[in-house]
């Protein structure tokens, strides 16, 4: 077996939208953590490695700059995959391509890939980041370097020099198989990560971060997509906590309140 | 003059209409890829579009792809649009590395500007709005279901076009349905939302019989179907879900988290009980109760009961 490479983002969190005094969304107050589903990946990236053998790789690009600001939390991220167990690390890390999009990222993974001498005969990604969940980037590098792909796995094994997978659709699930070597974009449900130990993270900060700019790299694209406008939707929700001596005195409070707002009606 | 030349990619029959609608507000000039179900239905639709109708009978992504990118090259088109199904995530993003063309997905509104088009989209979990132009060659997925078209198209005839895709290098060795559960949660007033503060399946009666009281359904958060699988995944309710837009939500044991909350967005009040009160659902609520869910939803249950006169 060659190597298995996993997708790792510093994504924005949701949890933690900052506002500009215009409405704005203000990115630069946003700080950045692994993506939840890359976290499946890597989970479940370790676990073939441990059935397959071969060297764990993770590749992260930045996507939101500036790189001064973020490299905290850009490694905080891959320290995180690094102790649940992968070998090395490679991060891009360039304001020339910051805010990137999902052109610029296939095309640096690619990169990467080429530049470090990888020869992945696995790719694992998540099915979607959470600051802009659009699905794209395993498909687009796996259309890239000419690999199977197959999406939304939430079971995936290797046999035989084949993935087979579950991919979970809208209305139905089917297995598929593909050769390697192959992308494959792995659902929130196909396994449960596990945090990491101390003894782990304590072990991971041996382990080489490689960083690269963009000028390392051959091939990569430049951002095509402009963000225009980001606004943040305002929660306008009155957020009353319904206190009371006993739980009979919140239901009746709380059926009051539904009745007033013509939400109900007994 | 002739507009932008669109390939719209139909993969439900309900996609005909709602794409064919888009197409002729944006001043698009639209030719058609029918796959997945729609496929059956290209026939009828190349009646009323107007328009050729190239036609491609599988559900294969990989198919799909290949289809997509035979058709653009020979239709010369500029813009790729359909809707964001998992198999057209798949499909369109290898399409999208083909052509070296951005793609923006869940997009609600698109239009045409010049040699570029402007997109607006969730981000950040839906907790923003962006709006983000994409110069030309693009690909944009619309959300399931993103307009509700006025009729049907009444644009004359059309042509029907058959493709043959070769075999992708993914196989398919097997297909399960997924059980429904038969809940139609758009068109519900009141929805009674469970999550994993619920410690087992049998306690979710406690929910139904709520729901049943107010004349409300039941609706979950992704755990509880995709993961637990305690209920059939028509119930799930979020980003990667149903949206919904109920008079009344009341979200019980869910903690509210942005991918969850992004469904309900639309809800005219919302509930929650949850026992934790720095739980983040407090801050997305009208009314909150902090208590224990199998202490208080008892309690309620009585109250309404007595208040109904049918205790
Ligand atoms: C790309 C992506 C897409 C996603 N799409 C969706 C989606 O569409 N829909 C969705 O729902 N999620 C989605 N998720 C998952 C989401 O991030 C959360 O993990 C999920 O919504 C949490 O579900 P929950 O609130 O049921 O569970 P938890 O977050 O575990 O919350 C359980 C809550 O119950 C409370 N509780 C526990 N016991 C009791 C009790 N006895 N009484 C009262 N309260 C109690 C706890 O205090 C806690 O707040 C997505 C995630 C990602 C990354
Ligand atoms: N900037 C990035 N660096 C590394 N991996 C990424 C990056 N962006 C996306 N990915 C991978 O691609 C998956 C899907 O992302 P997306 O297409 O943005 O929804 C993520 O879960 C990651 O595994």
């Amino acid at each position: 077996m060659g190597d298995i490479v996993v997708l790792v983002k510093a994504s924005l969190n949701p949890e933690l939208v900052r506002q500009a005094p215009d409405g704005s969304v203000d990115v630069r107050a946003i700080p950045l953590k692994i993506s939840d589903i890359d976290r499946n990946a890597v989970e479940e990236a370790v676990k073939l490695k441990q059935k397959l053998g071969g060297k764990l790789v993770a590749i992260s690009i930045l996507t939101w700059g500036p790189v001064q600001a973020r490299m905290k939390d850009l490694r905080l991220a891959v320290q995180e995959a690094l102790a649940k167990g992968v070998d090395e690390a490679y991060v891009v890390a360039d304001d020339s391509i910051t805010p990137g999009d999902q052109v610029t990222t296939a095309s640096a993974v690619k990169a990467v890939i080429e530049r470090a001498g990888l020869k992945p005969d696995l790719i694992l990604a998540g099915e979607a980041t959470i600051d802009e969940t659009t699905s794209q980037v395993p498909g687009r590098l796996a259309r890239l370097l000419g690999y199977s792909y197959v999406s939304f796995a939430r079971k995936l094994d290797v046999v035989d020099g084949k993935v087979i997978a579950e991919r979970d659709l809208e209305d139905y699930i089917e297995v598929v198989e593909a050769p390697l070597p192959a992308v494959v974009s792995v659902t929130q449900e196909i396994n449960e990560p596990r945090p990491p130990t101390l003894l782990q993270i304590r072990r991971a900060a041996r382990k080489p971060i490689r960083q690269l700019k963009a000028g390392d790299l051959e091939g990569v694209t430049p951002p095509k997509r402009k963000i225009l406008e980001m606004r943040v939707l305002q929660v306008k929700r009155k957020q009353v906590i319904i206190e009371g001596a006993s739980l009979e005195e919140v239901a009746d409070k709380l059926i009051d309140l539904l009745i007033q707002e013509g939400v109900l009606k007994l | 003059m002739a507009g932008v030349k669109a390939l719209l990619v139909a993969y439900d029959p309900k996609d005909f209409p709602e794409l064919a609608e888009w197409a002729s507000e944006a001043g698009v000039q639209p030719v058609y890829l029918a796959v997945h179900e729609a496929a059956a239905k290209a026939g009828d639709y190349a009646a009323k579009l107007g328009a050729r109708v190239y036609v491609a009978e599988t559900s294969n992504p990989g198919s799909i792809a290949w289809a997509v990118e035979e058709v653009a090259r020979r239709e010369q088109a500029a813009l790729v649009a359909g809707e964001a199904y998992r198999n057209l995530r798949d499909a369109l993003s290898r399409v999208a590395a083909a052509l070296e063309a951005p793609m923006a997905t869940d997009a609600t509104k698109a239009e045409v500007e010049g040699d570029s088009v402007i997109v607006e989209r969730g981000f950040l979990s839906e907790r923003a709005v962006a709006r983000i132009q994409l110069p030309l060659p693009a690909v944009i997925l619309f959300l399931t279901r993103f307009r509700r078209p006025s009729g049907e198209p009444s644009l004359g005839q059309g042509e029907i076009l058959r493709l043959e895709p070769p075999e992708p290098r993914e196989k398919r060795v097997e297909v399960r349905e997924k059980p429904k559960g038969g809940v139609n949660l758009e068109e519900a007033e009141i929805i009674v939302g469970v999550g994993r503060g619920f410690k087992s399946k049998e306690d979710l009666k406690l929910a139904f019989e709520l729901a049943e009281l107010l004349g409300g359904q039941v609706g979950c958060t992704r755990p509880i179907a995709a993961d637990l699988k305690w209920l059939s995944e028509d119930h799930w309710i979020g980003i990667s879900g149903k949206r919904v837009s109920p008079k009344l939500y009341i979200a019980i044991g869910i903690s509210g988290s942005p991918q969850h909350m992004s469904g309900v967005q639309g809800a005219k009040v919302i509930v929650a009980v949850n026992k934790d009160k720095a739980a983040p659902i407090f801050k997305q609520a009208d009314y909150g109760v902090v208590a224990d869910l199998y202490q208080f939803l008892p309690v309620l249950i009585k109250k309404l009961k007595e208040r109904m006169g049918k205790a």
